[in-house]
């Protein structure tokens, strides 16, 4: 793995009972890279997802993030890999309820090391949400929340970011708020492995790993990202 | 961001966490007033067993005969001697003390029990004693006497009634200012004051005699035992001895007592921990998603646990703080129905309010345990 390779996976193959999520996935990454992990439902692509950001353990192979091999660290190493190299979007937003827009962001900066809520300030109004900062998550919309979701990725400065369908749940608007948001932070050197199912937005991507039945069966690179 | 979390959580959960808090303030509130009684519960039953009458006696040695070898008569205490160990081992404790000369005269040719004492004292050795007439108030009064129920009953004695005492040769007249009711043996006595009945038994004199000397010791068996001992220390010719039928019955009523309040303070302490433990094994349950989610973003399980426990903490010390100001006011009730007087609340028992209801807190937050096992894949998956 050369210091241009953000992730390299090899023979990666997670089992759940008698099911087979993964099984033998391998590919690479460099860095910079804006990928789009696609494919039907259950062909394993949250479950890469997971694996790739220490959420989830593989039953075999090797999946090397930013230099860290995720299947041989202990809880607290993956405690600590989280935290300092992977920022997540979910595509159910996943924000705590009770905590205002500007809380969830400092919530990772307070994981991570100390909070700064003037940088937590900032992160927000990057996303467009300067009046919306001392929200509840439940008094925001869709798109607004997943830029919260956003600006909380992005806070620590990770190495790595994944987003798991991360425009699903969102209407058209939003939805091009959020790709612009993904498009803005491609164009600043971050390296995005994004799970879709929709063919228009992978087309955002440079590289398509298209899964099925827990195999890499195309790994296609996009003519043009827009 | 550590405090702002910690307040965020307990507003996002008021209505479960209100569940624990009455439990805890309820707790809270009854332990304090049984610590308060604890504390205060010593002073008053010892108060109350003051009422009693005496509990120490000065007496002499067993075995010791009078100097007069022929009348093979008990020995007796000589008077000044004793005044001065009293004085030698003066102690706040002794609530009153008082010399006693018995002899047995004849009152209209029927024999009866003289005590010979300090009248004045009388009412503050046995404040229980009933009294119809007057107590006396001078110890060198010797025209007055109280007589027990049972010599006024036998000799048709009342308040005001003249008696004449014959001993030997001797005689005294006097007026009977009272009728006692003590329950015990002075109700066949007639009691005068000392100098009386050391002149009929002509033991005045250079070394007037008595016969012992009773006294009132306030506080616990071990300490009365311990002024006993300073006594005995300061009158080495005498014996001094705890009267064991209210020192054994004071202690073993002490005993009970604090065995009563220990008990009902480790089963509220339970029931306590239960409820807080069935309340935060519910909160335990909604929190799964949060803890996934900070698991996700990088949270240690001892950070995400750590503040869910300072959360549990924070409920623990408000409930002692606010139950603990509620006992001092229960406290006061209940020694008021128990004892007839209010218990004064003790500053330290706060301090241990606070405590305890902390560790029972956190006790019963052991559901939160359960949240280290919490996988964050699944949690985010929805399942």
């Amino acid at each position: 793995m050369n210091m241009a390779t953000m992730v390299q996976v090899e023979g990666l193959r997670k089992v759940f009972g008698n099911v087979r999520a993964l099984d033998g996935v391998s590919f690479r990454v460099e860095q910079g890279e804006w990928i789009a992990i696609m494919g039907p439902s259950g062909s394993g692509k949250t479950t890469l997802i997971n694996i790739l950001g220490g959420l989830d353990a593989p039953t075999a192979g090797h999946a090397v993030v930013a230099g860290a091999d995720v299947a041989r660290l202990d809880e607290s190493g993956l405690t600590r890999f989280r935290a300092e190299k992977i920022g997540f979007i979910f595509q159910q937003f996943h924000l705590v309820p009770y905590l205002t827009a500007l809380e969830n962001v400092m919530l990772a900066q307070y994981f991570h090391s100390a909070t700064d809520e003037a940088e937590a300030r900032a992160a927000l109004e990057r996303v467009g949400l300067a009046g919306r900062i001392t929200h509840l998550p439940a008094q925001l919309s869709g798109g607004e929340q997943q830029r919260v979701a956003v600006a909380r990725a992005l806070i620590n400065h990770p190495k790595l970011i994944l987003a798991d369908e991360p425009t699903g749940n969102l209407d058209e608007a939003n939805e091009e708020i959020v790709l612009r948001l993904l498009r803005d932070l491609h164009s600043a050197g971050h390296t995005i492995l994004m799970v879709t199912h929709a063919p228009s937005i992978g087309e955002l991507a440079g590289r398509r790993i298209e899964l099925a039945h827990g195999r890499v069966v195309q790994i296609t690179a996009v003519s043009s990202s827009r | 961001m550590f405090a702002r979390l910690l307040w965020k959580l307990l507003r996002g959960s008021q209505s479960r966490l209100a569940v624990a808090m009455v439990a805890l303030v309820g707790g809270a509130a009854v332990i304090s007033a049984l610590i308060n009684l604890d504390f205060g519960v010593e002073p008053k039953l010892t108060q109350e067993f003051r009422t009693l009458g005496a509990n120490l006696v000065i007496v002499p040695r067993e075995g010791a005969r009078t100097s007069d070898a022929a009348t093979s008569a008990p020995a007796l205490l000589d008077q000044q001697t004793v005044m001065r160990g009293l004085r030698q081992a003066s102690s706040p404790a002794v609530v009153a003390s008082a010399p006693y000369l018995y002899i047995v005269a004849r009152v209209a040719n029927t024999p009866v029990v003289v005590a010979g004492t300090w009248l004045g004292e009388a009412r503050k050795l046995e404040p229980a004693w009933k009294l119809v007439g007057d107590w006396a108030s001078l110890r060198d009064d010797k025209k007055l006497c109280l007589v027990g129920r049972n010599v006024a009953r036998q000799l048709r004695l009342d308040a005001d009634t003249e008696i004449e005492l014959h001993y030997l040769d001797r005689s005294a007249k006097l007026v009977v200012t009272g009728v006692c009711d003590s329950g015990g043996p002075e109700d066949n006595q007639v009691l005068v004051n000392l100098p009386v009945a050391q002149e009929l038994a002509q033991l005045t004199g250079a070394g007037p005699r008595i016969s012992l000397v009773q006294l009132s010791v306030q506080g616990t068996p071990a300490k009365i035992a311990a002024y006993a001992a300073e006594l005995a220390r300061a009158l080495p010719e005498y014996e001094v001895r705890p009267i064991p039928q209210v020192t054994e019955a004071e202690a073993a009523m002490l005993g009970r007592i604090r065995l009563l309040i220990l008990s009902m303070v480790l089963l509220i302490l339970i029931l306590t921990a239960l409820c807080v433990l069935a309340t935060m094994a519910a909160l335990a349950m909604e929190r799964r998603a949060d803890v996934g989610l900070m698991k996700a973003l990088g949270g240690s399980i001892s950070r995400i646990v750590g503040l869910f426990l300072a959360e549990v903490g924070v409920l623990g010390a408000a409930g002692g703080l606010i139950g603990g100001a509620a006992g001092v006011a229960l406290s006061r009730w209940m020694g008021a129905r128990v004892f007839g007087a209010a218990i004064s609340a003790r500053w330290e028992v706060f301090p241990l309010t606070v405590a305890l209801m902390v560790a029972v807190a956190l006790a019963g937050a052991l559901p939160l345990r359960l949240l280290g096992k919490v996988k964050p894949a699944v949690i985010l998956r929805g399942e």
